[in-house]
């Protein structure tokens, strides 16, 4: 059996965890999304997998190689352009010349899924995708059924116009016809969507649906990581993922994964929930709790980390605390409110000593000096925030998207390359523009545009 | 260096011989060729690449045993008839060889005195037709290539097919040979790779060593004695033998670092006590008493050697070098019982280095080996021996262990240093805490790779290319240079950066782009004025910067970032160095895995 894995997309909405990695990249339970799929694949009865890449697909390539540590013949296409599910499907035509099985790589699905796929296309020579129950349907591709014949499908329709509660789960059977139908299908131009062609497909020619009601878990936004990692923790803890080196007065959980060449330095305690990549160092006394940590982090003494996820190479200095606690998040235009989210850091930051890090998110390459205080609001990249800043908690209105929304716990945001200077204090709802320079002891509110540089009047 | 493989089984050898040559490309590549056994021997050879060979070879074959040969010519050139297997007149006997005849000369006259002729210009030729005279129908072909072996002199390793006799014999003095032990045959081979996706069961055959490999197994007699020798599991996986999506296996090999690295030091560093451990017997005496350390090396391995050497003179506080092995001798009135000679080798093979290390063993140095490769022969003529743990490197060119060996010889440093008393705690904590922050590190410079081969796009028409560094940021600038030079022979040249001026800034244009370290640990301020200096010429500059220079995109053309990482900064400049080597030799539609006129391991001196 054969199986086309879908993985060149860039995952905007993970953002900065996707910045320097596809989002199939991302661990969970301290192992890529993608690695679920193709051990889902291999149990499945998979052969050969071909898989299509695109965006940051070295880190594909390097984790997956070709494919022997899986007993799986890999094989790579590149999407060179990101130009919708049917175009990234369409790269792999000319590794196929049977039928096959084709999946995202970035849902994680039990291998029974993939098999009764097969299975009913077998038995009927019919294309056939695979249905599952959700609670918020409108958020995916809703599809409509007759019996087991599907006769609608529609991507994210208005909540109140959604005919069905069975959402596609994005695993399907396929004959070699499909790379034609991509091919004619009518579309807008530069995007071509896998459920454009099959909506068409559908018009004269059976598409069956399999019904599944087993694990499917997508991580859409940065806290469904926690919950999802929280979740899978459980199944994967085995033995043999003893630490390199754990101090014996150090706790570490049994639901808790500890990546390769780990020390866990004294009195550290880490409990339940927690994953932690490669090469990452635990100080003396630090203590972690629900929290993604990604490699090469170094944790320094005293630190306190919970309900976040640490992105790479990132540190994060004495006695500071990243905390969690219910929020309400900002993130690409959208606002989600009530969300249990400690906070995201993205990879390479550097959190200095005594620090306070409060539901907020603060992307890659950032500097957050000693004793800062940032709390509910969003750090940008390569920013330097100085010590002693402080950008204050607090609830406002803002406008998102053209949107107003009243009563918003946000304390403000400040972006890319920013230059904060020391003891600077936002008040909340500040929005810091691009490359803006703050002088040192600023208190600044409101909007600054960017590139301006703020100085004590 | 070439590569030989040999297979005796219940397989089609055909095939397998095919893919295992192809494993073994790396090794040399001008000319190739198979000897299908059984009955009568069919003889395949071809000048050229691979592809050359795998064009005149049958569709199938029955025979299920055979050797092959993949060649970098040392003695006669790339030809069709050079090219291994050679054979008698008769062809029943094919030999296919590894290493150098030193007395074929003598040998060859005395052949064709007697009647033998030639049909090549190799030392290698000599072999078959020895073997046809020594056998009759009652000799042993073992004891046969055992006599043949005693009267070559030189280093080598050989395998022989006849027809009508059962299996392949081999021997070797001097150059690599491994037997695998898969579930269908039996596998002899230069190097694991050759047959590591049928078994991962291998055993190393001792100097003088006469294997007799057979569809179940191997005999060994060493002095006409039957002996046995260990069978061990390696652990790398036929994956290496794969670019996993890459277009080049340098390529993949740059991307690997942050993994490679990540291995170099797990389990090895306490940051917080400021230890390492690398299970060394070396004793606190004769540590406390060292006088020197010398570090043997050649190419990349060298310039390797020469970092360690700068940061072994800080932190362990001992007078160290970094000699070019071919160049070394043990003399100038050193005590060898307070030297410690260590060889750099990536694959325990480099026949210069191990000379220098025999030289300095008999002078009576105690020794120490920085390698990749298990089993390899260094591995079995030092006191200790240090494992970089970068996996198998494909690509020709040295990049992933150039790395992980300045990683490891930085713990070394660190471990030595302490044992002697002359690294702090804190200072060994921070050159630690920079060691584990090499992966990340190396990580983000692969992450701004599209800088660099935007930058390669923009110069890739240079006349010459020019690397300049201090201190730390010297070897990197040699090694920077060696490597454009290699893949994509481009004139190249690396200088410390103050000698610029003393004669080289003559051949410095607008048309030469220069290369700079401009990082900590690389005098980074002094090294700016030499910059200035190639700019007031008009050479575009781009240089490798950390928070060392500030503000570096003011000074030079192209500012490439290296993250904080203090005595290690510069080792991660050299990934950009790496990238734009890449890029520019890409650019230019080189071969770059098997750059002409290169081999991988150099086993001939």
């Amino acid at each position: 059996m054969k199986a086309v894995v879908l993985a060149a997309g860039k995952g905007r909405r993970l953002w900065p965890l996707t910045e320097n990695r596809p989002k199939p990249m991302i661990p969970v339970a301290n192992r890529p999304i993608l690695e679920h799929v193709v051990d889902a694949l291999e149990t499945a009865g998979v052969e050969e997998v071909v898989l299509v890449v695109g965006s940051n697909r070295e880190r594909i390539q390097n984790h997956f190689r070709d494919g022997q540590e899986w007993d799986l013949d890999i094989s790579y296409v590149i999407q060179t352009q990101q130009l919708g599910t049917g175009h990234a499907l369409l790269q792999a035509e000319s590794r196929i010349g049977d039928s096959f099985v084709a999946l995202n790589g970035d849902r994680i699905i039990d291998a029974t899924l993939i098999e009764r796929v097969w299975e009913r296309h077998r038995e009927t020579d019919d294309p056939v995708l695979s249905v599952t129950r959700v609670e918020e349907p409108s958020r995916y591709g809703v599809v409509e059924l007759d019996g087991e014949t599907v006769v609608d499908l529609e991507e994210k329709p208005l909540p109140q116009l959604t005919r069905s509660d069975y959402i596609n789960t994005g695993v399907y059977a396929f004959d070699p016809d499909i790379f034609a139908a991509i091919r004619g299908t009518e579309n807008e131009p530069g995007e071509q969507a896998l459920t454009d062609t099959l909506s068409q497909y559908i018009e004269d020619r059976r598409l069956r649906a399999v019904k599944y009601r087993g694990m499917w878990l997508d991580v859409s936004e940065p806290w469904d990581l926690l919950e999802v990692n929280d979740s899978l923790i459980a199944d994967e803890a085995p033995a043999g993922t003893d630490p390199a080196s754990v101090d014996d007065s150090a706790v570490v959980a049994e639901a808790a994964i500890v990546g390769e060449g780990v020390t866990v330095h004294p009195q550290a305690a880490v409990l339940r929930g927690v994953t932690l990549g490669d090469n990452v160092s635990i100080g003396p006394g630090v203590l972690l709790e629900n929290a993604v940590i990604l490699s090469d982090v170094t944790l320094k003494n005293g630190a306190v980390v919970t309900d976040c996820i640490v992105g790479a190479n990132t540190t994060i200095g004495p006695n500071t605390t990243v905390e969690g606690g219910e929020t309400d998040v900002v993130l690409d235009d959208t606002v989600y409110r009530d969300v249990t989210f400690g906070g995201m850091l993205g990879d390479n930051v550097d959190v200095g000593a005594n620090a306070v890090v409060a539901n907020a998110v603060v992307l890659s390459d950032s500097t957050i000096g000693d004793g800062a205080v940032v709390r509910d609001c969003v750090i940008g990249e390569n920013v330097r925030l100085g010590p002693n800043a402080t950008v204050e908690g607090g609830v406002t209105d803002i406008v998102v998207d053209g949107e107003l929304h009243e009563d918003v716990r946000l304390g403000g945001v400040v972006g890319d390359n920013g230059a904060v200077g020391g003891g600077v204090t936002f008040s909340p709802g500040t929005v810091l523009g691009n490359h803006a320079v703050v002088e040192s002891g600023c208190r600044v509110s409101g909007h600054i545009e960017d590139d301006a540089v703020v100085r004590r009047g | 260096m070439c590569g030989i493989i040999g297979y005796v089984g219940r397989e089609d050898a055909l095939p397998i011989l095919r893919d295992g040559l192809s494993n073994l490309e790396y090794r040399g590549y001008d000319s190739a060729g198979i000897a299908l056994g059984g009955g009568k021997l069919d003889v395949y050879k071809r000048e050229g690449e691979l592809s050359a060979l795998t064009e005149i070879l049958p569709e199938r074959s029955t025979a299920t045993t055979g050797i092959g040969h993949t060649r970098w010519s040392t003695h006669g050139e790339p030809t069709d008839e050079n090219a291994h297997p050679h054979t008698d007149e008769s062809g029943d006997v094919a030999v296919v060889h590894n290493g150098i005849i030193e007395n074929y000369d003598t040998l060859r006259t005395e052949l064709e005195a007697r009647g033998h002729e030639f049909t090549s210009d190799t030392d290698t030729e000599v072999v078959p037709h020895l073997v046809e005279e020594e056998l009759g129908p009652d000799r042993d072909l073992v004891d046969v290539v055992s006599d043949v072996s005693d009267r070559l002199t030189g280093n080598f390793a050989f395998a022989v097919v006849v027809a009508g006799r059962d299996g392949i014999v081999a021997t070797r003095r001097g150059n690599p040979l491994v037997l695998g032990f898969a579930d269908h045959g039996t596998f002899l081979a230069s190097d694991v790779p050759a047959f590591v996706e049928h078994t991962r069961r291998v055993s190393y055959p001792q100097e003088g060593d006469v294997i007799h490999l057979t569809e179940e197994g191997a005999t060994v007699y060493a002095d006409g004695e039957v002996v046995s020798r260990d069978i061990s599991e390696v652990e790398w996986d036929a994956e290496a033998a794969e670019k996993g999506g890459y277009e080049h296996y340098m390529h993949k090999e740059i991307h690997e670092q942050p993994r490679a690295l990540r291995q170099a030091i797990s389990g090895r560093v306490d940051e917080m006590k400021g230890e390492v451990d690398l299970d060394l017997d070396l004793p606190d005496e004769y540590l406390n008493s060292l006088e020197e350390v010398q570090f043997v090396a050649c190419g990349t391995s060298y310039h390797a050697g020469r970092y360690a050497a700068k940061l072994f003179e800080e932190y362990a506080d001992v007078r160290a070098s970094a000699e070019v092995a071919s160049e070394y001798e043990f003399d100038g009135g050193r005590d060898p019982w307070r030297t410690l000679v260590v060889a750099v080798t990536q694959s325990g093979e480099t026949a210069d280095t191990l000379s220098a290390l025999r030289r300095a063993k008999r002078a009576g140095a105690r020794t120490l080996a920085v390698t990749n490769t298990l089993g390899s022969t260094v591995t079995r003529e030092v006191d200790d021996t240090v494992f970089i743990r970068a996996g198998p490197e494909i690509g020709v060119a040295a990049t992933k262990t150039f790395c992980s060996q300045v990683a490891t010889l930085t713990l070394v440093a660190v471990a030595v240093g302490r044992r002697r008393g002359t690294i702090s705690t804190t200072e060994a904590q921070t050159l630690l805490s920079d060691v584990r922050g090499l992966p990340g590190a190396v990580q983000q410079v692969l992450d701004r790779e599209e800088q660099v081969r935007l930058a390669a796009e923009e110069y890739v028409d240079g006349d010459a290319f020019f690397f300049i560094g201090r201190r730390l940021g010297a070897p990197v600038a040699l090694e920077g240079a060696l490597k454009l030079k290699e893949i994509s022979y481009d004139h190249a040249e690396g200088f410390p950066a103050g000698e610029l001026k003393h004669g080289p800034l003559a051949l410095v244009t607008p048309e030469t782009p220069v290369l700079a370290v401009l990082t900590e640990g690389a005098k980074a301020t002094e090294t700016l004025n030499n910059v200035k200096e190639v700019e007031s010429r008009g050479a575009p500059v781009l240089g490798g910067a950390s928070d060392a220079v500030p503000d570096a995109e003011k000074f030079v053309d192209e500012a490439f970032v290296v993250p904080a990482l203090g005595e290690l900064e510069p080792l991660v400049a050299n990934v950009y160095f790496q990238l734009f080597s890449y890029h520019v030799a890409n650019l230019k539609g080189r071969s770059i895995d098997k750059p002409r006129n290169l081999a991988k391991s150099v086993t001939v001196e």
